[in-house]
Parts: structure tokens; sequence; C-alpha cells
């Protein structure tokens, strides 16, 4: 062979391993351009974040709007809108400074007369607001940049409320944060995010497009939070109810994306080439909120007859589509995910499936049949199964139960007046602080008012030492199944399905996001 | 004609009438308090009587009927609770999908229904007439919407040949929007074919008998030619009366059809409305509808004068 | 001339057709399902059976199982129950409100104008429609189906007992005991109602395949009979979820309608054919 050939050959494989590589790089790097669809299972009950915690709501305004902070991969609070912040030597005064040149969706320029108002607005009407807010003095704006926040006493609250993304601490436009009263939800949509909403046909699309001056922070993507890149034009949120359709449609590529579907769809997903299933953990542990503040469901003997009656494992199978990896039986309130408030106590009257108790309390309550209105949605299957199979289950012990079926949107809005029902399914979702548990306020739906519960609640707002801090989660946590304002089921994993031409998902994420997300020819 | 015409116009006025108050009483056939039902249970008692007066509900019933008419007329059907939009919009945003199916679902049964009868009807007796008009019984008797289960079951699941459900505008896509047309259509139309397809035989066979025909025939006429020219056209008339009806139906079978393909047309309109009790555009979906359906007829009744001569001299 | 032999030929006409027989049958097979419907369900058809779910016909479970574990067998034996009772109540209802305004627009001229617009403005509406927006009004349940079905399908029944007055009220025996002074009641029930009979059968067969139709879509779309009360409707409902693993659940409710449908549509054009030849299709 001559050295001739050998270098030719050698030129060419090397042109080879060069297209190659450059292939490859090329299939990862981001493409601008084309249309999202996302496959809803229904109608948002709103698309004004400090209105509702609805899962919807939070996926939807996430995208359009911002907060002063968000969760990094870790779960812990990272600047999003603010560019830092200090801390008082007391602890008392929390001093914000704001990023500069953020602009809204309609050309202003971000403020903090902007965020003033906008958390304002937020500390009257989210629960995680509220939270916050009885503890602050004063919140008030120092010049353009900065912002003040003096407090009543030490808060371990504070940042990693303004981060959650559920209920947010969304920054809207001063002028709508104060033509909106916070009980009203806003019908104008200005936010700083990546996308901005173009149209909101309820039943047919709410249609997202790219907001083409938005400013990414220069970090790289981190957990929710870090920069953030349109790569999409457009995001299209199709609302299809049916959830065999849903996954039907993602399987035929008439979505790229669908949500909360039916695990009984996993192994069929798995064989179609195109489509990739995702498993989420957690998901929702899933629970049954009673009305504690008028009707039946105020007996707290009731409440407890109900909780000692359930067989627990059989439901969440059902549920899961008999499949037992996607369900966990636990007890602990914060799902093994969030490892730091992850408890395991023994001895908790959780899942005893005990119907001597469970009558026993019944007449000790002095129940006499009377019906029980439990609301629930087929929107989400799993709340429709597991209230359906709970309703056997109490009814086989001698509760008389009073099934009534209604769409999501209605389901919440209702939830809100307690004429309307004794009990509700829903699900809860991961919570990154125990202050955040939703259901152990009396401000949320049910309303839980019982004294030693809202004192806990208000210690471990104030408490700063980690250690101490769990101590009291888990009082909080026995107290929780002593009173028992909600009925904690099982844990459940959700199924989403992704088209293998959308790259970039970040799919350790609890909930989903579409910026730093492109999709490929 | 004219006079034929403009009597069929004016007997419309006293139809339109009743439909309107029958959608003006429906409010009122509600159980209970139904401003309160309809604005839910975050309205305040304030807001409730505001509505009440807005509405005029507090006013005696024939004065609420009188200005519902004369709403109705300037166009106005009201204020959707739950789209937050007027009736109008609504009814407008979703009109096409509905129009699209019910018109595809005709083309269907007429193209199944009439060549069925006609050829059942020149065929009497035999085992096709027999077969065909089985194959209309059982059109008859199957549920249309059990049918397009069954549809979706063996073409898209099993097969993989059409789409589950889903919809696009012929406007946006139209070969995307034929193959998501497919299924539904033929499974709403095979339902309707079955009355088009009995009605066709029977006047077919009517006509055949016509002196005129076995004259034709006598003149040397052959077999296929009489049968397919003068007899056909003769029949045309009653047939064209049937397609009246079966648009009636159909625009009633779309609704179901839409549910189980997902078609964003007035049937998923009219059925959220229904279960978010958003009346109003319950009301503004069976005012349209029932409208249309009139109108359709009198187009039918119009097109009767262009087909037979023997209607011009009444 | 008596009137005992022309009825005799009527009913042995009416036996010897073919489609009565085979209608008959068929429909009596199913209100023997209804009636028995206890005795011949092998589970509670209520009873959700989580472990049990999805199963396909067996021994056990006749007609396999849904996705809460409810027996498919016993669901569809029981939904006849709703069926033929809405069925059969509106059939009833409608006759008889078919009847008196029927009479009353044959009869009375005044009354007819106005009758006749409401009627002919209550069948413009869509039938299903009509019945749709009546159960978001008064809301769920078997009598308000029944409530529903009935004032849609009324003006049928109707037009129809109208036309068949308007014919009978020209003839001689008519025009005699009108002459002679017989009262208009005493003229109905004598020589007009007797005559509305055969139409009203005939009619009525397909008013209750209907019905019985209407309910069911009612059920799919989740705005009839409760999804609790057992209705074919319902469990096809149910069945459209779980479709691709289990397509029995939303087939056998189907066949079922189908047979039901089957029998009265057979019914009906077997008595049409014998009873009222001027309606006759060749």
């Amino acid at each position: 062979m001559t050295a001739g050939r050998f270098v030719s050959r050698g030129v060419l494989a090397l042109v080879a391993l060069v297209l190659l590589g450059a292939g490859a790089l090329a299939a990862d790097t981001p493409r601008r351009g084309g249309v999202l669809r996302v496959g809803n299972l229904g109608e948002p009950p709103a698309l004004d974040a400090h209105w509702t915690t609805a899962s919807i709501t939070e996926t939807l305004t996430n995208h359009i709007y911002e907060g002063l902070y968000s969760l990094d991969a870790g779960n812990r609070p990272i600047p999003m809108l603010a560019e830092s912040h200090t801390v008082s030597r007391d602890g008392l005064t929390y001093t914000f400074k704001l990023r500069q040149g953020v602009k809204f969706h309609n050309g202003k320029e971000m403020t903090s007369d902007d965020v003033v108002a906008s958390l304002t607005r937020w500390g009257k009407q989210s629960i995680y607001g509220k939270a916050l807010f009885a503890q602050v003095a004063e919140w008030k704006v120092v010049d353009k940049h900065t912002a003040e926040m003096k407090l009543k006493e030490k808060s371990a609250i504070v940042l990693i409320s303004l981060a959650v993304p559920n209920n947010f601490a969304a920054i809207y436009p001063r002028e709508i944060a104060e033509k909106f009263p916070p009980e009203i939800k806003v019908t104008e949509y200005v936010g700083t995010g990546p996308f901005k909403l173009a149209e909101w046909k309820p039943d047919q699309h709410i249609r997202m497009i790219r907001f083409d001056e938005y400013k990414p922070r220069g970090e790289k993507p981190n957990g929710y939070g870090g920069g953030k890149t349109a790569y999409l034009d457009e995001i299209l949120w199709i609302p299809v109810p049916e959830v065999a359709t849903r996954v039907a449609q993602v399987e035929t590529g008439e979505l790229e994306f669908a949500d909360d579907l039916n695990l009984d769809a996993y192994d069929r997903l798995r064989k179609n080439p195109n489509v990739r299933p995702l498993v989420s953990k957690p998901y929702y542990w899933l629970v049954a909120v009673f009305n504690k503040k008028e009707g039946l469901m105020t007996n707290q003997k009731l409440r407890q007859a109900w909780q000692a009656a359930l067989d627990i494992e059989p439901i969440m199978k059902n549920v899961a589509g008999g499949k037992s990896e996607f369900y966990r039986m636990d007890s602990s309130l914060a799902p093994v995910e969030i490892t730091a408030w992850h408890t395991k106590l023994a001895g908790l009257p959780w899942n005893e499936r005990n119907k001597e108790k469970a009558q026993k309390l019944l007449q000790d309550a002095g129940y006499k049949k009377e019906p029980i209105r439990f609301m629930t949605t087929q929107e989400y299957k799993w709340m429709y199964d597991f209230a359906l199979l709970t309703k056997q289950q109490l009814e086989d012990v001698g509760f008389n139960i009073d099934l009534q079926v209604v769409d999501w949107a209605t389901l919440v809005k209702r939830r809100n007046n307690a004429k309307e029902y004794d009990v509700f399914t829903t699900g809860i979702g991961a919570f990154y602080d125990p202050t955040h548990h939703i259901y152990l306020t009396s401000s949320w739906p049910g309303w839980t008012t019982d004294e030693d519960i809202l004192r806990l609640q208000a210690e471990l707002a104030r408490e700063t030492d980690p250690k101490k801090r769990l101590a009291l989660w888990e009082q909080q946590t026995r107290q929780f199944y002593e009173k028992v304002p909600v009925i904690r089921y099982g844990d459940l994993f959700g199924l989403r399905a992704i088209r293998n031409t959308v790259k970039g998902f970040n799919e350790k994420t609890e909930r989903i996001r579409f910026y730093n997300v492109w999709l490929e020819k | 004609m004219t006079p034929y015409l403009l009597r069929r116009v004016l007997a419309l006025v006293p139809v339109l009438a009743v439909v309107v108050t029958v959608v003006f009483l429906l409010i009122h056939l509600i159980p209970g308090d139904p401003v309160g039902v309809m604005l839910g249970p975050d309205a305040t008692p304030a807001q409730v009587q505001a509505t009440r007066q807005a509405l005029g509900l507090d006013r005696p019933l024939h004065e609420q009927l009188l200005k519902f008419y004369s709403r109705v007329l300037r166009g106005d059907l009201g204020q959707s609770y739950f789209l937050d939009r007027p009736v109008t919009t609504a009814l407008l945003e979703r009109a096409e999908p509905t129009l699209v199916l019910t018109l595809a679902s005709l083309l269907v049964a007429i193209a199944i229904g009439v060549p069925s009868g006609i050829v059942a009807a020149a065929h009497r007796g035999s085992a096709w007439d027999r077969l065909l008009m089985l194959g209309a019984l059982l059109g008859v008797c199957v549920p249309g919407f059990w049918l397009s289960l069954n549809f979706i079951y063996l073409f898209a699941v099993r097969l993989g040949w059409l789409p589950a459900a889903g919809y696009t505008s012929i406007f946006a896509d139209p070969v995307a929007a034929l193959r998501y047309m497919v299924l539904p259509a033929v499974s709403l139309g095979f339902s309707q074919s079955a009355l088009i397809a009995r009605i066709s035989r029977s006047c077919m066979l009517e006509a055949l008998q016509q002196d005129y025909v076995r004259t034709a025939r006598a003149k040397g006429l052959s077999q296929g030619a009489v049968t397919w020219i003068h007899a056909f056209r003769n029949a045309l008339v009653p047939v064209v009366t049937v397609i009246g009806i079966t648009t009636a139906i159909l625009i009633g079978g779309a609704v179901v059809t839409e549910i189980v393909f997902n078609i964003p047309g007035l049937g998923r309109l009219i059925i959220s409305a229904v279960l978010r009790r958003d009346y109003p555009v319950v009301q503004g979906v069976i005012l349209v509808t029932a409208t249309a359906y009139v109108l359709i007829n009198l187009a039918v009744d119009i097109l009767y004068v262009f087909i037979d001569p023997r209607i011009r001299y009444e | 001339m008596s009137e005992a032999a022309p009825r005799h030929a009527w009913l042995r006409r009416v036996a010897a057709n073919r489609s009565v027989v085979v209608g008959l049958g068929i429909l009596a097979v199913v209100v023997c399902a209804a009636l028995v419907a206890e005795r011949i369900s092998t589970h509670n058809p209520r009873r959700l059976d989580p472990p049990n779910r999805l199963q396909s016909p067996s021994a056990e479970h006749y007609l396999g199982t849904d996705e809460f574990g409810r027996d498919v067998w016993s669901l569809v034996v029981h939904g006849s129950r709703v069926s033929l009772l809405v069925g059969l109540t509106t059939m009833l209802l409608t006759s008889l409100g078919g009847v008196v305004i029927g009479l009353g627009a044959g009869y009375y001229r005044r009354l007819d104008l106005l009758l006749m617009r409401v009627m002919d403005g209550l069948m413009a509406f869509p039938a299903i429609l009509l019945a749709i927006a009546l159960m978001a009004a008064r809301g769920p349940g078997v009598w308000n189906v029944i409530f529903a079905l009935s004032v849609v399908y009324t003006p049928r029944t109707a037009m129809l007992i109208r036309s068949t007055v308007l014919v009978i009220r020209e003839t001689d025996y008519v025009q005699a005991a009108r002459a002679l002074g017989r009262r208009d009641l005493g003229i109905a029930f004598r020589h007009i109602l007797p005559n509305c009979v055969g139409p009203l059968l005939v009619q009525g067969s397909f008013i209750f395949a209907y019905a019985i139709l209407a309910e069911a879509i009612l059920g799919f779309l989740g705005v009839g009979v409760p999804p609790s009360v057992p209705s074919w409707g319902n469990v096809i409902a149910s069945g459209k979820n779980v479709i691709r693993e289990a397509f029995w659940v939303s087939l056998f409710p189907g066949v079922a309608l189908t047979l039901s449908g089957l029998s009265l549509n057979l019914l009906g054009d077997g008595l049409r054919d014998t009873l009222d030849p001027r309606l006759r299709v060749p």
C-alpha cells in the first residue's frame, strides 16, 4: 500500500468522523421554530396565577409569568426576576434588588412598583401568599429597582414562598394588579415570561407565542429556573377531556405531548416507535378533602370513621391500572422524593382497614345515614376511580355517600363555597416546605381550623433551625392523623407521553415546562 | 308560483314564534332558582339580584317573553357564563365543524341510500332487493354512536388506517380534514341512508308503474334507459323531501358523533354547556338548530317548485 | 252486519305477519330478561370488584368485566329495565298526549290552528337536542328522561291522530251522528277512537324504539339517567374509555340496543303492513 493511499484513506476516515460528529451535534443543536401541540385534560379554571392552586393553571401561567425567585434542580430557591437579596442581622428585613431592563409583554419595563403591587395582591389571595404575609409588617418600594419587606417575626419561609411555582407570586404590571381585586380573576394577561398569551378560546385551545424581547438569565437552565429560551414559535394547548383520545392523539402525531394519562396506556406507549412514555414521580397523593366549615363532616368522629374504614391498597392498584410500579403506599405527608421532609413514623392510623372501629366511630358520631355529598370529576380519571371505590368501601361500613360528578373547572369553583359539598377529591402534589401544605391552612377549600394544627404551622413558619423544624413537622404529622382534616390515600405516579421529535424536555421537574424545548424536523 | 312562495314564507312566522317561545320557557322549567343555578356558588346575593334584574326575571312572564323576542330579533342571544363571551360568538366559533359533518354525512347517506333504493326497486323481489332492505333495516336499528365506536375500534385501533378522533378545518388542510371526516361521516350517514333507501325504493317502484314509463317501454326504450332516465327524475321529488327531514335528524346525530370523535362543534358545545349549567348557550344552540331546520325545509319546498312542474300552477 | 267478523280477521292477519311474529318474539325475550333480571344476573351490577377489572368473557363473567370489575352481563340485564321502562312509559304518554291533542285539533277548527303551530314548532327542534335541553333544565333522572322524551315525541303522534280524525270526521257515520245531535265526546269514543287504534299501535311501536335509543344516547352523553343506575348508554360510555383493552364493555350493550330496536321496528313494520294499508311501503 502506498503512503499516498494510506493518507487518503486516513483523510476519508477523518472526514467521515467529522461529518458523523457534526451530524450528532446537529441533532443536539436547538432549532428555532415550530408549533408544539399539547393535550390538556380540560379548561383551566383561570389564567390568574394568584387566584388558584389548580395544576393546569400552574403549568400554563409559568410560561407567561415569572416570579422574583424560582426553584433549582434541588428544589431550592434561586433568583429569577430578582437580582439578589440581603437580609438584616436580626433577620427581620429583606431587601430585594431587581434585575434591570426586564420587559413586560406590553413593552413596559418591570420596576419595583409592579413587584410591590403584585405581591400585595398575591399576599391577599394565594394560600402561600397569605401564609407569608401573615408575618409581614410592611412591604414597600425603596427605589425603581429595589423593594423592602419588613417582618413581624423571624421567618423560615420568605424565599421559598416566593419561589414556589404553584399559586405563585407572579409579577403583573402594577395597573393590572391594582385593577383586579384579589378575589376577582384577572382577565388581562401580561407577564414577563418567555411566551405570551396570543389567544384563549375556551374548549378549543390556548395559544402562546414566543415573546421576542425576552432576555434570559445568563446561567444554564437549572430546575425550573436559570436561563429560559423559547425556541418554539408557538405552543398550542388543546383541551382533550377524554383520556383515551388524548393518548391516541399523541400516538398518531396529532399532539406532540399529553399529560395526565391513564396508566393502562403505558405498555402500548412503550411499543410505539414514535412516542416515549414518561413516568412522573411524584405525581400526586390522592386526597379526599372534608368541608370543615359547615355540614356533616365538621364532626371529627365521622372523619375518623372514614379514615378507619378504608382499605387503601386495592384502590391504589385499580387507579394505577393494576400495575404496582405505578403507585406507592406511604403515610408520610411529604413524598419520598422530597427528602428533607419525608417522615417514617410508626403507629399512625393510616390504612387501618378496621371496619369495627369505623362502625363504632359512626355510632359515637351520632350518624343517622344522612347522605354525604362527595364531589368528584371524570376529567382526572383517577379522581373518579378512587371516589367510586371509596364510596363502595364506605357504604359497606354504613355510610351513605351521594357521589356528584362535575367537570374540573366547576369543581374548583364550587369547592370555594361551604354550602355546596361535604367532601371533594383532588391530588396533593409535592410541597417543598412544610408551611406550604395547603390542606393544613384555614384559607384553602376545606378550611382546616384545628387549633393545634394551625399553631404548629405558625411555629414552622417562625422556626429557622432545620432540626427543630423536622421535629415540629413530625408532631404535625401525628396531629394530622388524629384530627383528620383530609384523608391521605397513597402516592400515584403519573404518565406522560412525548413524541420523539420533541427535544430538550426536562424530565426531572415535577411539572411540565416547554421553554428550552425545540422540535426536530 | 310567487303567491305560493309568499304563503310558504309567511307560514314560517308562527312556527318560529313557537320555537322562540319554547326556548324562552326552558329556563322556567328549572326547579329552584335559575339565576342561582346559572351564576353558580361564587355569586354573592347582590350579584344574583343584579343578574335577576338584568335578565328581567323579576318581571311578569308575558313581559319577559316580549323582551326575549325583541332580544332574539336583534340577534342578541345573551352571554355565556362559562365562556365569558356572547352566545352568538360561541355559536359562530363552533358552527363550521358541525356544518361540515352534517353535510358530509348527508352526502354519504344519499350516496348509499339512493342507489340502494333504485337498485332494490329495479330488481324488486330478488335476493338483491331483500339484502338491501335488510341492510336498511339494520341501518335504522343499529345505534349510530355505537357504530362509531365499532368503526374506531376496527379502523383506527386495530387497523390504524384512520385517526381515532379529532378535526381539522377543510380550509386549513383539505387532505387531513378528509381523513378525520371519514369515520364520523360514514357512521352517521349510514344510519340515515336506511330511510333514504326505503323511500327511494318505494318512489322508484311507483314511478316505474306510471303510464308514461309503460309508454316509453312500449316505444322500445331499453329497460336500463327507462329506469335511469324517466323514473329517476320523477322519484326525485319525494327523495328531496326526505333529505329535508334527514338533515334535521343529522343535525341531532351530529351532536353524539362529535362527542365520540372529539370534534369541536355545536354538539360538544351544548353538552359542556349542560354539564356546566350554562343555560344561555343551551338555549342558543337549540334556537339556532331549530331555525336552521325550518329554513332548510323552506329551501326544500322552493326546490320542489323547480323540480315538480305540477306545483307551479297551484 | 256485526262487528265481530272484521275484528277477528284483523287479528288473524296481524298474527300471520312474519315481521310481527319475529318482532314480538325478540321483544318478549327482552321483556322477560328485564322482569327476571335479579334471577338471571350472576353478580350485583353495581358491585365494584377492582382485582377483576377488564376481564374478557369467561365462565365466571359471561360478557366480561368493566374497568371497575363490574360484571357486564349483569349490567346489560339490569339495563334492560331502564330501557323498557323509559320506552314503554314514553310510548304510553305520547299516545295519550297525541290522542288528546290530535282529537282537539282535528275536531275543532279554531284549536287546530293554534295546536298545529305549536306542534310544528316543537318538531322543528332536532329530537335529541330538545331532549338534551330539557334534561339540562330538569336535571338527571329516569322520570326527567321520560318527561323530556314524551315532550319530544308527542307532536308526531298528535299529527297522526289529527289526520286520522280529519278523514273520519267527514264520513257518513260521523255526519249522521252530528246531525242527530250526539255529543262530541260520544262521537269521539264511538267512531273516531276505534279507528285510531291501528295507527296508534304502529306509531307506538316506533316511538318505543326511538325512546329506547334516545335514552341510551342521553346516557352515553352523560345527561340521562345518573351513572350509578345501570343503563345501556352509561355502560357503553364507560366502555369507550377502555375500548382498546376491553372492547366487550361497549360491544354487548350495543348488541342489546340493536336487538331491542330491531324487534320494535319489525313489529311496527308488520303492524303497519297489516293494519294500515295507506301507510304501506310496497
